[in-house]
C-alpha cells in the first residue's frame, strides 16, 4: 500500500487513542481534585502537565488551565481537540481508503467538538470515550484486515502503551490518599475486572500490577505491547521481507519482557521513571516504523529551473 | 585573405553543477548536440554525464536533439560533457528579397516568430529611437541590417554584464549585454516591425582566422535569423553574417526554447554552476 | 393557520421554464409540462412542511458524508436542491449525440494540432489561434497517446435558450470536475424522495466509475496487460478533493499525490510500504502547469519530476493528455462548428451560443458599439472569472472594459445575454424558478464515447443570478434523465424490486425469545430499506 496512506492510518490509530486516553487521564485528575480536598491543586496540576509533556505555559496551573491545555484548546498540541483534529486531518488524507462509515464517524466527531466543549467536563470526557469507542467499533467491523488495518492497530497499540504509562504516572504521583487508584481503574474501565481478578483486595500495588501486566485485560500495557508486536509480525509476513529482524519489534519486545520478567517491586518502586522509559521505547519504536515503512515517502524540495 | 569555404570544428562543451551539501536527486534536459542543416553536417557527437544517469534522447518541437536524464543517487557534482565534430561551410549569400507587403502573407505561418515574449519585447524608448530608421527603410531586409547596426553601436558587449534571465528591455536600459541580449534585442525590434525572426544558439570560434589544430577557449553563442523571402542569418553581437566559424545547436523563439542545460535538483544547500567550451579547428 | 402552498407564486417566468409550459388554454395560468407532472403532484401532496423537513435531512446527510466544495481554502457544503431536474428521453438523446460529436471533433483537432497540422494548411483555423495559446504545450508535440485518446473525460457545458434548445457554452477537456456530485446527488435524492423516485423510470448514473476505469485501462501503454491505474490529486486542499477520493474509491484504485510518485528510468513508480511499484495509467487531476516541474513550473510541489518524459518514452499514459487546453479555450470554441464539419463531415448537432471574436476588427467594431448589451468573456478565464455582463455593468466598468479590449483584443470574446432556462427550486419563499446550466460528462475509450445520462445541473440560487458556478455560491440538482419507453436496455434506476426478500428468522437470546414475530417484521423492514438504498447507487 502507499506509504503515505500507511502513515495516515498509523496516525489515525494514534490520535484517536490519544484523545480517548487524554479524556481518561483528565477524568481521573478531575475526580481526584474534587474528592480529595487535601490535595494541593497547583502541585498536582503541575505534575499532570509534566507527565503529559507540557513545559510551555504561563501562570499557576489549576484545573481550568488543565482543561484548557489538555482538552479544549485546539491550538495546544496535547489537547483532545487537537488530537481529534489531527485524526480527522489524517483521515482526510487517507479518505479514499477508509470506509465511508469510518470517515463519517471521525468527521462527525470533529464537527461535534464545539458542542462538546460546552459540556460539563465529565460529560465531555464521556462523549470523547463514546465517540472513540464508536469509531474503533466501526473500524473493527468495516476495515479489511489488510496492511492498512495492521498499521492502524499498530498506531493504536503503541499510543495506548504510551498513554497508559502516563496514566499510571499520574496515579502514582497522586497516590497516597486512597482515591487515585480506584479512579484510575475506573477510568480504564478496569475496575470491575480488577475486583473480580483480585477478589476485592484493593491495593495500589495490585492496581498497578493489573494495569501493567494483566495479559487478559486489553488496555493493560503488556497486552497492548503484545498487540503491537502482533501487528508488526503480520506486516513483516505480508511484506515478505528477509534480512534483519525489525527494529520496532525488537524495541517493543524488549520493553514487554522487561516488564514481564522483572520483579514487580522493582517496577513499582519508582513507577514514574519506569513509565518514562517505556514512553521513550514507544517513541523509538514509532520512529523505527516510520523509517522502515514510510521512508520511501520522503519529501524532496526541488530547486531549479536554473538555466544556463 | 579570404576565409576558407569550409571548416571542421571539434567542440567540447563542459557544464554542470557543484552542490555545497550534495544533491539527493536531479532531473535535467541537455540541448548540447549540434544539428545537421544545409550548412553544417554533424560527423560525430556524444554526451557524457557523470554520475552515470538513466537517459533518453528525443527531438523536440523545434528539431533540437534533447538528452533527458535522471540521477537518483546522492552526488556532489553533476557534469555533462558534450563533444562533437562538425563540418561547417560558408553560408551562400542570399538576396534580401522580401518587401514590406510580403510580410503579411506569412504572418500566420510564422506567428510563433512574431510573438513578443517577455524575453524579446523591446522597450518603448528603443522603438522611439529606431522610428526614423524604420521610416527610411525601403525593405524589411534593409531595416533588419540597419536596426542591428544601430544596436551594435549603442549597446556595449561586456562579458558577464547580464544574467541568463535578463530581458531585452533590461539590456537596453543598461546599454550592456552579451550575445544572448544582442539576439533578444534584435529579435524584439524585428518582430515589432512584423518581420518574422528566430533565435539561433550554438558556438562561435573566437578567432576570425582559426588556426588548424589549436584548441581555443570558446563560448556558447547566440545569433538570429529573420525571414526575408527565406531565412537569413545575422550575428548582431559581431555585426557579421554567420559563416563557417558558427556551429548551430538549436533554433527557437528565444533563449527559453534552447537552454543548454535545464532541470531541477533536490538539495538543502547552495549550488554552483560551471561551464567551459573548447573549440578546435581540425581542418 | 393557512400554510402557503409550495408552488404559490411560481413565476412570473422569463424565458424558458422547464416545468411550466406556455399558457395553452388561455386560462390565465400556465400549465405544467408533462415530464414534470408527477413531481409537481407529489410535491403538492407532501406539502411545504414535509418538503422542508426532507430538505433539512438531505442537507445534514450531505454534511455528514463530507460532500463539500472548497472555496478559498475553506470546505463548504455544496447545497443540493431537493427538486430534481427532469430531462425527457428524446431531449437527452439529442444531447448525447451532440456531446459525442463534439468530443470526437475535439479529439481529431488535438491529434492534428499536435501532429501534422493539416487544419492550418486547409485554413480551417488560423495557426496563430493555436500557436499563440498559452495552453499549446510544445513539449508534447509529436507525442502519440497509446490508444490515440487525449480526451479521456470531457465535460460540455450546456444551457437551454429561450426556445428550450440546448446550446453549448463551453467545452472542458482538461480536468473537468463535478461528476462526483452527479453520483452523490443521485444517492442522496433517491433517499430523500423514495416515492417520487419510484414513480419514474430514471436512467442510472452509477456505472460512471466502471466506464472510466475501463477507458483508462484501455489507454494503457502497449504491452501492459493488467495496468495499474492511479488517480493523481493535488491533495486535500484542492476544491475537488472530495471528487478525487470518490473516483479512486469507486474505481478501486490508489489515490496518489505527486510525492507518492517518483520517476525511475523513465517509468513512474509509486512509493509503497513494499518499496517502489510501477504505475501504468495516471488519471491526473492536476493542471498541466503543475504536473512536471522539469518541464513546467519548477516551483510546483504537486507534480512528479520526469513524468512527461516517461509519457514520451511510452511507459505511462497521462489522462487527460497534457496540452488539451488548446481545445477548450474560448477562442477555439468559436471554431468548433467548423471543426465538426471539417473532421466529421457532419453538421453540428448542438449549436454554439453566438459569439464575436474581438481579435477580428469588423466584429470588434460591432461589439464596442453595444458593450452595454453583451456579455464579454476573457478567452482565458474559467469559473466565471473576469466576465463582464454589459447590462449589469456601470459606465466606469464599461469604459475600463473597453480599454482592456483595445489593449489585447484577442483575449476577449463577446456573447449576447442568453436567458438561461429556469427550473423549480426550493428557496426561502417556496419553490421558485431559478436559472440552471448542465454539464454532461463523456468518457472516450478509443472506440466509443459514453455520455453519462444525467450530468451536473448547477443552479444559481439568488433570484435573477445568471452566472451558475459552484465557486460563486451556486448549488446543484439531481438530473433525472427519463428512460424512453422503447428502451429495452434501461430498466430504470430504483424501480421497485421484483421479489420480496424472505429472511430466515434471526436467532434470539433468552431476553427476547418468544417474541419472534416482531423481530421478523422489523428485520424485513430493514432489508427493504436497504434494498432501496443499495440499488440507488
Amino acid at each position: 500500500m502507499l506509504s503515505r496512506i500507511a502513515q495516515s492510518l498509523f496516525w489515525i490509530g494514534r490520535y484517536l487513542e490519544r484523545a480517548d486516553d487524554t479524556a481518561r487521564i483528565l477524568d481521573v485528575q478531575m475526580q481526584v481534585l474534587i474528592e480529595d480536598p487535601g490535595m494541593d491543586e497547583r502541585t498536582s496540576c503541575e505534575q499532570l502537565l509534566s507527565v503529559m509533556g507540557v513545559e510551555d505555559y504561563t501562570g499557576n496551573p489549576n484545573r481550568w488551565m488543565i482543561l484548557d491545555l489538555l482538552a479544549h484548546n485546539a491550538d495546544s498540541p496535547v489537547s483532545i481537540a487537537a488530537a481529534i483534529g489531527a485524526a480527522r486531518e489524517s483521515a482526510r488524507r487517507a479518505r479514499e481508503t477508509l470506509s465511508t462509515d469510518i470517515w463519517a464517524a471521525i468527521n462527525t466527531t470533529w464537527r461535534g467538538l464545539p458542542t462538546a466543549r460546552a459540556m460539563r467536563s465529565p460529560d465531555m470526557f464521556a462523549w470523547v470515550r463514546n465517540r472513540t469507542a464508536m469509531i474503533s467499533g466501526i473500524a473493527d467491523s468495516t476495515m479489511t484486515r489488510d496492511e492498512g488495518w495492521q498499521f492502524y492497530m499498530l498506531g493504536r497499540s503503541i499510543e495506548r502503551v504510551d498513554m497508559t504509562a502516563r496514566l499510571l504516572s499520574t496515579a502514582a504521583l497522586a497516590s497516597g490518599p486512597q482515591v487515585a487508584w480506584p479512579t484510575t481503574l475506573r477510568a480504564c474501565g478496569a475496575y470491575e475486572s480488577f475486583i473480580r481478578a483480585y477478589r476485592g483486595i484493593e491495593a495500589d500495588r495490585q492496581a498497578a500490577e493489573f494495569l501493567l501486566l494483566d495479559r487478559w485485560f486489553p488496555r493493560s500495557i503488556v497486552s497492548s505491547l503484545a498487540q503491537a508486536e502482533k501487528a508488526l509480525t503480520k506486516l513483516e509476513r505480508s511484506g515478505q521481507r528477509t534480512g534483519f529482524s525489525d527494529e520496532a519489534q525488537r524495541l517493543l519486545g524488549r520493553a514487554r519482557t522487561e516488564l514481564e520478567y522483572r520483579p514487580l517491586a522493582d517496577i513499582v518502586f519508582d513507577l514514574p521513571v519506569e513509565m518514562e522509559r517505556l514512553q521513550r521505547s514507544c517513541a523509538a519504536a514509532s520512529d523505527a516504523v516510520s523509517a522502515r515503512y514510510f521512508a520511501e515517502y520522503e519529501e524532496h524540495t526541488w530547486r531549479g529551473g536554473i538555466v544556463l | 585573405m579570404n576565409p576558407p569555404q569550409s571548416m571542421q570544428m571539434r567542440i567540447r562543451h563542459t557544464t554542470g553543477y557543484h552542490y555545497e551539501r550534495g544533491a539527493a536527486a536531479s532531473f535535467n534536459e541537455a540541448r548540447m548536440t549540434p544539428m545537421t542543416t544545409s550548412e553544417q553536417y554533424v560527423l560525430r557527437s556524444r554526451l557524457e554525464i557523470s554520475p552515470t544517469p538513466w537517459s533518453y534522447e528525443y527531438r523536440d518541437y523545434w528539431g533540437t536533439t534533447v538528452t533527458s536524464f535522471e540521477v537518483h543517487d546522492p552526488h556532489t557534482d553533476l557534469t555533462v560533457v558534450a563533444s562533437s565534430t562538425v563540418e561547417t561551410q560558408e553560408v551562400p549569400h542570399r538576396p534580401h528579397a522580401a518587401t514590406w507587403d510580403d510580410l503579411s502573407g506569412v504572418e500566420d505561418e510564422y506567428c510563433e516568430f512574431l510573438e513578443l515574449s517577455s524575453w524579446v519585447a523591446p522597450s518603448p524608448t528603443l522603438l522611439a529611437e529606431l522610428a526614423p530608421i524604420r521610416a527610411a527603410a525601403a525593405t524589411p531586409g534593409e531595416y533588419a541590417l540597419a536596426a542591428a547596426g544601430f544596436l551594435h553601436e549603442q549597446v556595449a558587449y561586456v562579458t558577464g554584464s547580464t544574467e541568463v534571465t535578463t530581458t531585452a528591455a533590461d539590456a537596453w536600459e543598461s546599454k550592456n549585454g552579451v550575445c544572448q541580449d544582442f539576439a533578444h534585442l534584435t529579435l524584439g525590434v524585428l518582430r515589432e516591425a512584423r518581420i518574422p525572426a528566430r533565435y539561433v544558439s550554438g558556438y562561435l570560434h573566437p578567432s576570425p582566422d582559426p588556426v588548424v589544430g589549436e584548441a581555443i577557449e570558446g563560448e556558447s553563442h547566440a545569433w538570429i535569423e529573420w525571414w526575408d523571402g527565406e531565412w537569413v542569418g545575422w550575428d548582431p553581437t559581431n555585426a557579421i553574417a554567420p559563416g563557417p566559424r558558427h556551429v548551430v545547436v538549436a533554433k527557437g523563439r528565444d533563449y527559453g526554447d534552447s537552454p543548454p542545460l535545464r532541470g531541477i535538483f533536490s538539495t538543502s544547500g547552495g549550488s554552483e554552476l560551471f561551464v567551459s567550451v573548447e573549440i578546435t579547428r581540425l581542418r | 393557520m393557512d400554510l402557503p402552498q409550495l408552488f404559490d407564486g411560481y413565476g412570473p417566468v422569463v424565458g424558458f421554464d422547464e416545468m411550466m409550459g406556455p399558457d395553452l388554454e388561455g386560462s390565465g395560468s400556465s400549465t405544467v409540462r408533462e415530464n414534470y407532472r408527477r413531481v409537481h403532484e407529489s410535491f403538492e401532496k407532501m406539502g411545504s412542511e414535509e418538503i422542508r423537513l426532507r430538505a433539512d435531512s438531505l442537507a445534514s446527510s450531505y454534511l455528514e458524508q463530507g460532500v463539500t466544495f472548497g472555496v478559498a481554502g475553506e470546505e463548504r457544503p455544496f447545497p443540493l436542491d431537493i427538486v430534481p431536474r427532469l430531462i425527457e428521453a428524446a431531449d437527452w438523446e439529442h444531447v448525447e449525440r451532440g456531446v459525442r460529436q463534439r468530443v470526437l471533433a475535439l479529439e481529431a483537432f488535438l491529434a492534428d494540432a499536435y501532429g501534422p497540422g493539416e487544419l492550418f494548411a486547409d485554413d480551417v483555423v488560423p495557426r496563430a489561434t493555436v500557436m499563440t495559446s498559452p495552453h499549446f504545450h510544445r513539449v508534447v508535440a509529436g507525442l502519440e497517446p497509446a490508444n490515440g485518446v487525449r480526451v479521456h473525460v470531457a465535460g460540455v457545458d450546456l444551457i437551454r435558450d429561450g426556445n428550450g434548445d440546448f446550446r453549448v457554452l463551453e467545452d472542458n477537456v482538461r480536468v473537468p470536475s463535478g461528476v462526483s456530485y452527479v453520483m452523490t446527488n443521485r444517492r442522496a435524492l433517491s433517499a430523500a424522495l423514495p416515492e417520487v423516485f419510484a414513480d419514474h423510470r430514471i436512467r442510472p448514473v452509477s456505472q460512471y466509475s466502471q466506464r472510466l476505469l475501463a477507458a483508462l485501462r484501455k489507454a494503457a501503454p502497449a504491452g501492459v496487460n493488467d495496468p495499474t491505474v492511479v488517480v493523481l490529486t493535488p491533495g486535500v486542499y484542492n476544491s475537488a478533493y472530495f471528487e478525487h477520493t470518490l473516483l479512486a474509491r469507486t474505481m478501486g484504485v490508489e489515490l496518489v499525490e505527486g510525492r507518492d510518485l517518483v520517476c525511475r528510468s523513465g517509468r513512474v513508480m509509486m512509493r509503497t510500504t513494499n518499496g517502489l511499484e510501477p504505475v501504468d495509467v495516471i488519471y491526473r487531476r492536476i493542471d498541466d502547469d503543475f504536473l512536471d516541474p522539469v518541464q513546467f513550473r519548477s516551483d510546483s510541489a504537486l507534480g512528479v519530476p520526469g513524468i512527461i518524459n516517461a509519457a514520451r518514452a511510452g511507459h505511462v499514459t497521462i489522462a487527460n493528455a497534457v496540452g488539451n487546453g488548446v481545445a477548450d479555450d474560448k477562442l477555439l470554441y468559436t471554431y468548433v462548428p467548423d471543426l465538426i464539419r471539417y473532421y466529421l463531415s457532419e453538421e453540428p448537432i448542438l449549436r454554439n451560443v453566438d459569439t464575436w471574436r474581438m481579435g477580428e476588427a469588423e466584429q470588434r467594431e460591432e461589439v464596442l458599439d453595444r458593450l452595454d448589451e453583451l456579455v464579454l468573456k476573457p478567452v482565458d478565464g474559467s469559473g466565471g472569472k473576469g466576465i463582464v455582463i454589459g447590462p449589469a455593468a456601470s459606465r466606469d466598468e464599461l469604459d475600463e472594459l473597453r480599454a482592456k479590449i483595445m489593449l489585447d483584443p484577442r483575449a476577449w470574446i463577446a456573447q449576447p445575454v442568453v436567458s438561461l432556462s429556469t427550473v423549480p427550486t426550493l428557496v426561502e419563499d417556496g419553490v421558485r424558478p431559478r436559472h440552471v446550466d448542465l454539464r454532461p460528462f463523456a468518457v472516450h475509450d478509443g472506440d466509443d464515447v459514453f455520455v453519462l445520462p444525467g450530468g451536473l445541473t448547477r443552479v444559481a440560487l439568488p433570484e435573477g443570478e445568471l452566472i451558475v458556478n459552484s465557486s460563486r455560491g451556486g448549488g446543484s440538482k439531481d438530473t433525472w434523465v427519463l428512460a424512453s419507453p422503447t428502451d429495452p436496455e434501461d430498466e430504470g434506476e430504483g424501480a421497485p424490486a421484483a421479489s420480496r426478500v424472505a429472511g430466515t428468522p434471526q436467532s434470539a437470546g433468552p431476553a427476547i425469545d418468544g417474541d419472534t414475530s416482531d423481530v421478523q417484521v422489523q428485520e424485513q423492514e430493514q432489508q427493504q430499506g436497504r434494498l432501496v438504498e443499495e440499488s440507488s447507487c
